[in-house]
């Protein structure tokens, strides 16, 4: 009883990466799987409803949904990577070594990021999309995400562990200690914090293109479809569902890889 | 106690400081003036001059005192906000106490995980489409709803977006609650009272519930987080007039000053709800002592 | 009330735990108002025996067997009936048995409450009854504060006052006084004696150590793995006719040498840690200072209760809290007015071996653990820090172990041993033993205890022991200073101050790890009768 939990939550994470790679797979392979290029339009087809021709259907411009949710989802699969590296990098990593720095500047720099972590991380990406291109906006959601795992993984450093106490006794430099957290927290929980990020983050990009803040047109991901869709998705549900299915699947095994016990504030 | 306190209100102070310097450099972007360093930072010093004397600048869209457009779009979103907290509270209690208990909580971590996987503008989506479809309610998309043609048609547009807002709040309150939970069940006092012949009841509802709930309170501040996130899109999708709407609007339009008095308001928000949230579980887990 | 007969008879008692077995076919029996002491090391399966009799069977145990209670009919030992029979469990305070956030008084209150089945203003006052028939001069209105707010002394007081006011038929205690520090385990095996004689209980007392052992007296059943090694009274248990394996436990039970000392040389060598006027223990802002030496190759033991100061002299003389007044000379370096880095060149030949179990970086591998201060600060080749590395885990008998092992999945015995190893790679100049044998069993505190003194022998560190127990001092120094209460209150030879106590705070230390009833049938030992 006490181990078939862990024994459902492995199986779960091995599904989520494995759903992942399927993923990867998919986004990399989507000119070849996809049977029209991005924004290629049927004429006469507008707002089709599934057949054979078109299994998702097409949209108000007559453009195959099938196609359109597979570049889609690899613009979004793309523009996530990208957001959860700076997120790591800049949040969780930086985070780490933070801790460690000098008092005074780790306070400060604990402090700064975490007035930014009391600001919807959305919001945040928002405004530095605003205050930059639309081309950043994979950086931007980066840079939303960071300031929470920034928070988080500074705190996670216990500096007044006993057992950092004893090792500074002992003479070990604040160096090795550094090297300690780098080596062991990173290496035990790596693989977690890029399936944590990248759900984080995948669900920032998206709804910040949704908004009108992300990927611009000819480049369309999720968010962007799912936003073109919504006026005309009581008639023609299909130009919405299946590119939602696909986004909420996609962040479902990024969750699931992440391990079962917490999730990610989103 | 004391300590405590005089801790948590310089966390507060330093907090709210900071969320003003940011809110300040945001605005002070506006300024017409060549884009280096020197000259921004000047910016910033003339902007901290002006808010000293209490003017906080006026909208590039509207041209009207930033201040007034908040007080006028602040209360619709306030109003989302605090219902949505309510029906965040009135579903995610009952479900995360359910599920923080026991076989359930490991049970419920996979349902958990999908409905939380659900981005907000995809679930405030699907309700409209069901409450379209199936209700046959009117969902303004295409339209202005500070129009309703009556009280019960307001109140109608109304539910929506507090139902996107509150179920995001409500996936935020179970995980609060769960992770809280997680934290208890480890407790060596479960096996310890148990053992000194306590009712595994009796010390859940005395010992443990207490714990999980001043656990919720302390993390006032993630909810709140989520809350406004959710207010951000439901605004944006149901076309509701607010706060978080207009946020977005200025942001499109460049209007730095608009958006930097949103976002603090956004930042003290959070700030002061973590700030009460951490003071009233510190004051729960003591009161039962005394 | 009770039957005639015995209260409790157990036959072939097993328990399963993932396929290992914990007890092995256990039968005995138990008379009502008897006392019964269950001595083992850990992992002995004491814990799965109280388990089972206190009828909270953890999940995955797997019981069988048959129990009588008090002459009644035999029934499944995995029952969780308990005829009716008052059963009162007595924890150690040290394993939190209390929620951490609710106040004692009433914890204690809900649980004497629910096991009379009496209105909590009655239990109160049965609490209060109970209190007042104790040593230590515990009243409810200390009580009622969280348990962190008390002292382990008053905790292990507050709930054996708990366990009279139940007036059970059968108290199990668990461990209920180990490492609380020799004066409080004398007066709490001493109370727990006395109340057991005036409420008639049976008692079962299950314990590592053998001090309540020697000190409740009553019959002794040795477990070891499962089964019953020897049963008997302790004063058979500890003349030379026992098995082997419990002759061995008695055998190396540290006992004080108490005979005239013998003259001995003065330490040589150059002075490592001077002391100067140094003052301590918190309020003590206007008292004189502290003043002492101690040469290379010496060793110098801090005997006194918890919280008597020599711990906060401890943290001061090395540096973990700054120093208000006075200066510590390390090597004949001030470490505080070096720069960190400075400071952390001398400090590599300082080591620490102590009682916590969190001093070791619970994320590292058992390797990694040993060879880190190698590779911090010496620029050595692979080859040779890994022949150091297994050197001295040998030393301390961990080489057997899997080395990609982390620091979390070992026992604690294999943590103290691991915290040697990583002293004796540092080649240190100065050792710091902190209460290093607390929470170890009777037979892993003797192999400890060699260990350290193997390690003084072949590498001849300077000691600074810490302890509360005037054994372990003899064993690991010459000199000793004993504090009590924020003071430094007797100084010299170990051996003198055994001999011929002055202070009374020292001859209650002494007293509290002799033996005087049992020492005069030890057989072919070379030491003296106790002193008192």
């Amino acid at each position: 009883m006490t181990r078939n939990p862990t024994i459902i939550g492995n199986i779960l994470r091995g599904l989520g990466w494995f759903g992942l790679a399927l993923f990867l797979i998919t986004m990399f392979l989507s000119d070849f799987l996809a049977h029209a290029p991005a924004g290629m339009e049927f004429a006469g087809t507008e707002l089709g409803p599934p057949s054979d021709a078109h299994p998702f259907g097409t949209d108000m411009l007559g453009r195959d949904v099938l196609s359109e949710t597979l570049h889609g989802l690899a613009e979004t699969g793309r523009l996530a990577m990208w957001a959860a590296l700076v997120a790591i990098v800049l949040g969780g990593l930086f985070g780490a070594i933070a801790a460690r720095l000098p008092r005074p500047l780790a306070l400060t720099l604990r402090g700064l990021f975490g007035v930014l972590g009391t600001i919807p991380p959305l919001l945040l990406a928002i405004v530095i999309v605003g205050l930059t291109d639309h081309l950043f906006v994979a950086v931007a959601a980066g840079f939303g995400a960071a300031p929470l795992g920034f928070v988080r993984a500074f705190d996670r450093i216990d500096l007044h562990s006993a057992h950092s106490d004893y090792a500074l006794a002992t003479g070990i430099p604040s160096l090795s200690l550094l090297q300690r957290d780098l080596t062991y927290d990173f290496r035990h929980v790596f693989l977690t914090v890029i399936a944590r990020a990248l759900t984080a983050v995948t669900i920032i990009v998206s709804t910040a293109s949704f908004l009108g803040f992300g990927a611009e047109p000819p480049a369309r991901d999720l968010g962007l479809i799912i936003a073109a869709a919504k006026i005309n998705h009581f008639t023609a549900w299909w130009t919405a569902v299946f590119p939602g299915l696909a986004l909420i699947l996609f962040i479902l095994c990024a969750r699931l890889a992440a391990g079962l016990e917490e999730g990610e504030r989103a | 106690m004391k300590r405590f306190l005089a801790r948590q209100l310089a966390r507060l102070t330093i907090g709210l400081c900071g969320a003003v310097l940011v809110a300040v450099a945001l605005s002070a972007i506006t300024e017409p003036r060549p884009r280096n360093l020197p000259a921004y930072l000047l910016a910033v010093l003339d902007r901290l001059h002006h808010l000293a004397q209490g003017d906080l600048g006026h909208s590039a869209i509207s041209g009207l005192p930033v201040l007034t457009e908040l007080i006028q779009h602040l209360p619709p979103t306030l109003l989302l906000l605090v219902a949505g907290a309510g029906v965040a509270l009135a579903a995610g209690l009952p479900l995360g106490i359910l599920f923080a208990f026991g076989s359930l909580r490991r049970a419920a971590a996979p349902i958990m995980q999908i409905v939380t996987a659900t981005p907000v503008f995809c679930a405030g989506l699907a309700l409209a489409f069901g409450a379209s479809e199936i209700l046959h309610w009117p969902v303004g998309f295409a339209s202005r709803t500070g129009l309703a043609a009556s009280p019960e048609e307001a109140l109608r547009l109304a539910v929506l977006p507090i139902a996107t807002v509150g179920l995001a709040g409500a996936g935020a309150v179970q995980l609060a609650l769960r992770r809280s939970a997680a934290r208890s069940a480890a407790a060596s006092f479960r096996g310890g009272l148990r053992r000194l012949g306590l009712g595994g009841f009796e010390i859940e509802l005395f010992y443990v519930l207490p714990q999980i709930f001043a656990g919720l309170i302390a993390s006032a501040g993630d909810i709140v987080l989520a809350l406004v996130s959710a207010a951000v899109v439901a605004e944006w999708v149901f076309h509701r007039d607010g706060a978080a709407d207009l946020f977005v609007k200025s942001v499109a339009l460049a209007d730095w000053n608009m958006t930097a008095v949103i976002l603090f308001a956004v930042a003290a928000l959070t700030i002061v709800a973590s700030f009460l949230g951490r003071v009233l579980g510190f004051l729960l887990a003591r009161g039962q002592t005394s | 009330m009770m039957e005639s007969g015995p209260l409790l008879e157990l036959s072939g008692v097993s328990l399963m735990r993932g396929g290992e077995t914990i007890l092995d076919r256990l039968s005995f029996r138990l008379a009502a108002g008897e006392k019964l002491v269950v001595l083992g090391e850990a992992g002995a399966g004491k814990d799965a025996l109280l388990r089972i009799l206190g009828g909270f069977a953890a999940a995955g145990d797997t019981v069988s067997g048959t129990i009588r209670y008090a002459g009644g009919p035999p029934v499944p030992a995995s029952s969780r009936q308990r005829a009716n029979l008052r059963v009162a469990y007595l924890p150690n305070p040290l394993s939190q048995p209390l929620a951490p956030h609710g106040s004692v008084l009433k914890q204690l209150t809900r649980v004497v409450s629910r096991q009379l089945r009496a209105p909590s203003g009655s239990a109160r006052e049965d609490l209060r009854l109970a209190l007042e028939q104790l040593p230590g001069g515990v009243t409810l209105p200390m009580l009622d504060t969280t348990p962190d707010n008390l002292d382990p002394l008053t905790q292990a007081i507050a709930l054996l006052a708990c366990v009279a006011a139940q007036t059970p038929d059968l108290v199990l205690a668990n461990s209920a006084v180990a490492d609380l520090g020799p004066r409080a385990v004398k007066l709490l095996l001493e109370a727990l004696d006395a109340t057991q004689k005036r409420l008639g209980f049976a008692l079962i007392f299950a314990t590592g150590g053998l001090q309540p052992a020697t000190r409740l007296g009553g019959r002794v059943l040795v477990l070891r793995g499962g089964r019953v090694v020897e049963e008997g009274s302790a004063e058979r248990l500890l003349s030379g006719h026992a098995h082997a394996y419990t002759r061995r436990l008695f055998e190396a039970l540290p006992r004080l040498k108490t005979g005239v000392p013998k003259p001995r040389g003065a330490v040589r060598g150059q002075p490592l840690l001077q002391v100067h006027n140094l003052a301590f223990g918190g309020e003590s802002a206007g008292r004189d200072g502290l003043t002492f030496e101690l040469r290379r190759g010496a060793a110098l033991a801090l005997v006194g209760e918890p919280g008597s100061g020599r711990e906060a002299l401890m943290r001061l003389v090395l540096g973990f809290d700054p120093a208000p007044k006075g200066c510590v000379l390390f090597d004949a370096v001030d470490l505080n007015v070096l720069s960190v880095a400075m400071a952390a060149r001398i400090r590599r030949r300082i080591a620490f071996i102590t009682g916590r179990d969190d001093t070791l970086d619970p994320r590292m591998t058992l390797y990694d653990t040993v060879e880190e201060p190698l590779r911090a600060h010496l620029n050595l080749t692979g080859e040779l820090v890994a022949g150091y590395r297994d050197t001295a885990l040998k030393r301390v008998g961990l080489a057997s172990h899997d080395g990609k092992r982390r620091v979390a999945t070992l026992s604690v015995f294999d943590k103290r041993r691991l915290q040697v190893a990583r002293a004796i790679v540092g080649a240190p100049l100065l050792v710091v033993i902190d209460e290093a044998l607390s929470g170890l069993d009777a037979h892993a505190q003797n192999i400890l205890r060699e260990v350290l003194i193997d390690f003084r022998s072949h590498q001849d560190p300077t000691f600074l022991v810490v302890t509360s127990d005037f054994t372990i001092a003899q064993a690991l120094a010459e000199d000793a200073m004993v504090f009590e209460a924020g003071k430094l209150v007797e100084r010299g030879a170990i051996a003198h101050l055994v001999h011929a106590p002055k202070h009374e705070a020292t001859k209650a230390l002494i007293e509290a790890v002799s033996l005087p009833t049992l020492s005069s049938d030890e057989r072919g030992l070379s030491h003296g009768p106790g002193s008192v």
